[in-house]
């Protein structure tokens, strides 16, 4: 029965007369709903393809195979050719997150708050300091960049709004953003007094350099000042004489009013003097 | 079920044989052999000894004419209804600390910034479906190859770009749903001056002693102290407190990586373009860490934007109140 529709097939397969399922056997019926294409040629086909390609396929000899695969592999080129375009080399990503995402809607990410704001810190930071430094004077009196500013060595005097001022040797500037404080070494009553104040804070005036250093101080921190052979002792006589000049200064010039960068001014005057 | 098979009298030991609790029901005996020939029983009574014990009521039973039942989940809501927040929180990312004077007092307040990054309202729970308020907040970006396909489709569905946090925040009732699916709640959620709780994983401290993990004494580090200046001590007492150790006892351990509350924090800045929200005092985590930040359960609700549509019209507001404030200022200056 195997004979016109299936021939080529039955060729190879020789004259072996498989034993055919009947049409209306079950084994047929699904075969046919499976593979509908196969019977769509010859509705007389008598024998139903149930082992046929399996078949045909095991005549392919092993010679055939290897021919074909080699026909294969000289088609698809090496993904690591320097000849190759980058399209198929790249072209493994994105098919596979093309497959990953396939059938869903990707809405695209709103830009990062970080483009808009990379440093909040600095952000923050940056307007509390020029509301309570809108004259930059403090910022500059204390910046690294500056070579006239205050360092480590000079006598500081810092006003405060309570009243008393407080002079002494700065022996350390701890330099944070808004919390900039510097660490003043001084005397009342003739005990060592060492005094933090955060350079930014409403509570202090103003600060003044009474005095430079001789040298550039070669370390950050002077706290070998605090031991008894390098204590500097008192300042209050270098301050008072600041004080009597800058009052008769003040007073030649019309009254100018002493603020911080008065103050770093007539430090600054005052460091050129000797 | 089949009908029993009356029991074979028959086969009874004779009564003295039989154990004296059972002698009571020989009486009946004869009716049951009665009953086994007109109709089968669906049981034997002569064979259970009847409970004494009146049934407990089912505390699941719902009767109108009584109080409410505890046991229900809406009990339980109700029960926790005076501390769930009214609206939801914002997942914020901690970028460090920082301090704030006061030009006034000269008063200076260390603070910690939180930024806000793409904070995205994902989904909404509600009782009908879920069995509570809640919502459903997403946070940053991740690439969509990093995201499996069942989020993927949860962010399609909310119609945002896939999220790199994703966090639950329960709300009393639907009022705290009127932020809308798929709209951004920026910093402007929070006011100034409000109090918020932070929510975040502390920083791991890896193993730490008992000194470091529960702040005890250890041990003097002289006057004859051999080998042992920061062990932790005894862990208890022998024979006469059980000779063992009690269950809780602190010891060495793994000390942080844990999540921490801070409650009652104040939110002294909000900026909105820029996504940052200063609250006072320090937060848990290391730098770059996402915290929760919800409106704070320890203090009065604040009278905070319930929707985008109430913080919009805030922005006019302020900006009249600063036109209106505007010359006053220039007349006192």
């Amino acid at each position: 029965m195997a004979t016109a529709a299936f021939s080529t097939r039955a060729v190879l397969r020789g004259a072996s007369k498989a034993a055919v399922p009947k049409k209306t056997s079950l084994a047929y019926q699904m075969h046919k709903q499976l593979y509908p294409h196969l019977y769509a040629q010859n509705q007389d086909a008598a024998a139903a393809p149930t082992d046929a390609i399996p078949e045909a396929s095991r005549q392919l000899t092993e010679s055939k195979v290897s021919s074909i695969l080699e026909k294969e592999r000289a088609s698809r080129k090496a993904p690591w050719s320097k000849k190759d375009t980058p399209s198929s080399r790249f072209s493994v990503l994105p098919s596979r997150t093309k497959r990953h995402t396939s059938g869903i809607v990707l809405h695209p990410a709103k830009p990062s708050i970080h483009k808009q704001c990379p440093d909040p810190i600095a952000t923050v930071t940056t307007s509390s300091i020029a509301q309570l430094d809108p004259t930059g004077a403090r910022t500059r009196l204390f910046a690294k960049t500056n070579p006239e500013g205050a360092r480590v060595g000079d006598i500081l005097l810092v006003r405060q709004r309570t009243g008393d001022p407080f002079a002494g040797v700065c022996i350390n500037i701890r330099r944070r953003g808004v919390d900039t404080a510097i660490l003043l070494r001084g005397q009342l009553t003739r005990v060592g007094v060492e005094m933090w104040y955060k350079v930014y804070s409403p509570l202090v005036e103003g600060i003044e350099v009474v005095q430079r250093a001789k040298k550039r101080a070669r370390r950050a921190r002077l706290t070998f000042m605090r031991t008894v052979k390098h204590d500097r002792g008192s300042v209050e006589n270098v301050t008072r004489i600041y004080l009597r000049q800058k009052a008769a200064l003040g007073s030649a010039d019309g009254k100018k009013k002493a603020g911080a960068v008065g103050a770093a001014k007539g430090g600054n005057r005052r460091g050129k003097k000797r | 079920m089949p009908p029993r098979p009356a029991l074979n009298w028959g086969l009874l030991p004779p009564s003295f044989l039989l154990p004296s609790s059972t002698r009571s029901l020989l009486p009946s005996i004869p009716i049951a052999t009665h009953l086994s020939q007109s109709q089968t029983p669906s049981y034997t009574p002569i064979r259970t000894i009847k409970s004494t014990n009146t049934p407990r009521p089912d505390r699941f039973a719902h009767n109108p004419h009584k109080d409410a039942l505890t046991s229900t989940s809406t009990a339980a809501l109700d029960r926790r209804a005076h501390s769930t927040p009214l609206r939801t929180g914002l997942l914020g990312i901690k970028r460090g600390m920082t301090a704030l004077f006061d030009t006034e007092t000269g008063k200076r307040t260390p603070c910690t910034i939180l930024q806000l990054d793409r904070n995205e309202v994902i989904a909404h729970k509600t009782r009908d479906k879920h069995g509570y308020f809640a919502v459903q907040i997403g946070a940053g970006s991740k690439q969509a190859y990093n995201v499996s396909r069942p989020m993927l489709g949860h962010f399609a569905e909310a119609g945002v770009a896939p999220k790199r946090w994703v966090a639950e925040f329960q709300v009393k009732t639907e009022q705290g749903l009127a932020v809308k699916v798929g709209e951004e709640v920026g910093a402007r959620w929070f006011t100034p001056g409000q109090f918020v709780d932070v929510r975040g994983v502390s920083r791991g401290m890896g193993f730490a002693g008992g000194m470091k993990r529960h702040g005890f004494g250890g041990q003097p580090a002289s006057h004859g102290q051999s080998l042992m200046h920061r062990g932790m001590g005894s862990a208890g007492g022998s024979q006469g407190s059980g000779s063992r150790v009690l269950p809780g006892k602190r010891m060495a351990g793994r000390m942080g990586n844990e999540r921490v509350t801070v409650k009652n924090l104040k939110v002294m800045q909000v900026d909105e373009a820029n996504g940052i929200v200063v609250v006072h005092g320090a937060v848990p985590g290391p730098k770059n860490q996402i915290i929760r930040i919800q409106d704070a359960l320890g203090k009065p609700w604040p009278q905070g934007p319930m929707s985008l549509a109430d913080i919009a019209p805030a922005t006019i507001a302020a900006a009249g109140e600063a036109a209106a404030d505007a010359p006053a200022a220039t007349a006192t200056v």
